[in-house]
């Protein structure tokens, strides 16, 4: 990232309901758990992690989105690489 | 966060958690009731709320009270105290020194000379101030700086007292939460996990917006609220033009403190070309800057006066009116009330924190308020302000807030830089506009000394804390920008959004 792009970065108006696209690999922190395992919520989007060791609730994590949907802003993800875990 | 769980020292309250916060409670109330109400403006004052909060707070302790003691004395030892401390006292030093030289007579020939008038005066001190705190890194410093030097050169040209000091708390305030060797901005970027020059570059989007509004409102209410210049004040000429010489002594403290050097070291270069300046201009007399102001009855004291050199800091009076005296010494010993009052809040604040006072309003907080990203953000605007309200000192403030700010944060994937901006720039304009702030309380201290120093600066110029809040308009357009972004989601960023910077960050 460049000088300028660091002052310019989230220069914008960004939405409480992130999209993402099927296949995007992206860092997120795991941040609760429901009935069918664990969840990251990124802003007001809630991705579900099915299939994800429950020991990573809090853990910093980089996910595979594997399906998204645009109007309920819930997708399903798997965890690729555990960049973090604290507790 | 140093919440104890072992049962030995573990402090307990009768009344829960929330009774922790009785002490910090006790002296907000009385803070309110003195400065607000009553319109006493007296720092020492506040001192004896605060102790008395402690002894109240000690009756609702369940078990020992040594624990809670205990707990007091590590408060009061905290390192933020004493950063603050060490601020208050160089910034005293220098901004003294600098006075006696006739730096403020040199301002107000430079305004008249540039035809500077009572309507643009705030504003342009807003912006003088905003580049002397980004420069040096310390608001505080700042506050006081301008308080006993660019303050009365305003006022004697016929600037609005009250707009003048909000003018320079906000330039305080832009300090604080840009520079990048202030406290609080490198607190904000360490406590959220991001690099501190990512920080600061993030953080201009939100500084510059509330900084144009804020130089807009300063032109607009100097225009509407000047008042008539005083006569009695300097009248120009070539005379009170060389006091500023020392814009060199400031320049050598930004050029110091931007080169990286600590701000102790930074000052005190900057007293000592002040003092150099001084003596080899004639700008004030030795005696000026230390005196030892001795009976002039003793014969020691007569013979010390006659060396030369010695003498020059001799200055033999009446018995009983001993006492030491100069710029180094009245710029010190007006902020030991101030000093006092920091370690016993610090104090206070550990107690809280111990106590699970804190834990309690997170619960609160995320369990019922913070459920969607907009309430979130704008619960960690309003969560980081009530936590200025009750710790004064905005460093030591930001750093209790600090864990729940990332927990509320990353509840939602907000990435670092937007909370460390969230959480800096609403302590930093926070801590500048309660009227019990340390910030406000520096430069009132400051103010406080000038009526014996100019003979025309009348007790009623001198600004009432309680007073001052509304005029600190920078502070308000941050938080007013921070609530907007929440809601908007200007500026916001999510963790997925900045993947390589944070990843890659040890």
């Amino acid at each position: 990232m460049s000088r300028l792009d660091k002052f310019l970065a989230g220069l914008r108006l960004r939405s409480s309901t992130p999209s993402f696209e099927v296949g995007d690999e992206v860092p997120v922190f795991v941040t609760g758990r429901s009935d069918d395992g664990l969840l990251v919520r990124v802003g007001d989007t809630v991705l579900e992690l099915p299939d994800a060791d429950p020991s990573l609730l809090d853990a910093k994590v980089r996910i595979e989105i594997e399906s998204f949907d645009e109007s309920t802003h819930r997708g399903t993800a798997r965890v690729v690489e555990v960049l973090q875990n604290e507790g | 966060m140093s919440t104890s769980t072992d049962e030995s020292t573990a402090l307990r309250f009768y009344g829960g958690r929330a009774a922790s916060a009785i002490p910090i409670a006790f002296f907000i109330l009385w803070a309110i009731v003195q400065s607000g109400l009553l319109g006493i403006g007296d720092t020492s004052g506040l001192i004896v709320g605060i102790l008395v909060g402690l002894i109240v707070g000690m009756f609702f302790v369940r078990g020992s009270w040594k624990t809670y003691a205990d707990i007091l004395f590590d408060g009061m030892t905290q390192r933020v105290a004493a950063t603050a401390i060490v601020a208050w006292l160089w910034a005293g030093m220098f901004a003294e020194t600098i006075q006696v030289g006739g730096f403020v007579d040199g301002l107000v020939w430079a305004a008249e000379a540039l035809r500077v008038g009572a309507a643009l005066f705030p504003a342009i001190t807003f912006i003088l101030a905003a580049l002397l705190a980004t420069g040096i890194g310390t608001g505080y410093g700042t506050a006081i700086a301008f308080t006993a030097l660019v303050f009365p050169a305003g006022v004697a040209i016929g600037a609005n007292p009250v707009l003048l000091f909000g003018a320079i708390l906000s330039g305080a305030v832009f300090g604080d939460n840009l520079a990048p060797v202030s406290d609080t901005t490198i607190v904000s970027a360490v406590t959220q996990d991001a690099d501190i020059g990512g920080v600061v570059a993030s953080r201009f989007k939100y500084a510059i917006v509330a900084a144009v509004f804020a130089f807009a409102a300063y032109l607009l209410a100097g225009q509407a609220m000047q008042g008539t210049p005083i006569a009695a004040a300097s009248t120009g000429g070539e005379g009170t033009a060389l006091g500023l010489v020392h814009l060199a002594s400031i320049g050598v403290v930004i050029v110091t403190a931007v080169r990286g050097r600590h701000i102790v070291e930074a000052i005190s270069w900057g007293i000592v070309l002040s003092v150099v300046l001084n003596l080899l201009l004639g700008l004030s007399e030795a005696s000026a800057i230390v005196a030892f102001e001795a009976s002039r009855e003793s014969a020691l004291v007569q013979s010390m006066d006659a060396i030369p050199i010695v003498g020059a800091l001799i200055v033999p009076v009446d018995p009983g009116g001993a006492t030491v005296s100069g710029s180094l010494y009245t710029g010190a010993v007006g902020f030991f009330p101030l000093i006092v009052l920091v370690l016993l809040i610090v104090a206070a604040a550990q107690l809280m924190q111990r106590g699970g006072g804190f834990d309690a309003i997170q619960e609160f907080l995320l369990e019922r308020v913070a459920t969607t990203v907009r309430r979130a953000e704008t619960t960690m605007v309003l969560g980081t302000a009530i936590v200025n309200a009750m710790i004064t000192i905005n460093t030591a403030a930001e750093i209790a807030i600090a864990p729940y700010i990332k927990t509320i944060g990353r509840r939602f994937n907000i990435n670092g830089y937007r909370r460390a901006n969230i959480l800096d720039a609403n302590t930093a304009a926070l801590g500048y506009i309660f009227p019990w702030g340390g910030g406000l309380l520096a430069g009132y201290s400051a103010m406080q000394r000038l009526p014996d120093q100019y003979e025309w600066f009348t007790q009623a110029m001198v600004v009432n804390p309680a007073s001052v809040f509304p005029f600190v308009f920078h502070g308000w357009f941050l938080v007013a920008v921070f609530l907007l972004a929440a809601w908007t989601g200007y500026g916001r960023e999510y963790v997925s959004d900045r993947a390589s910077e944070e990843v890659s960050r040890v």
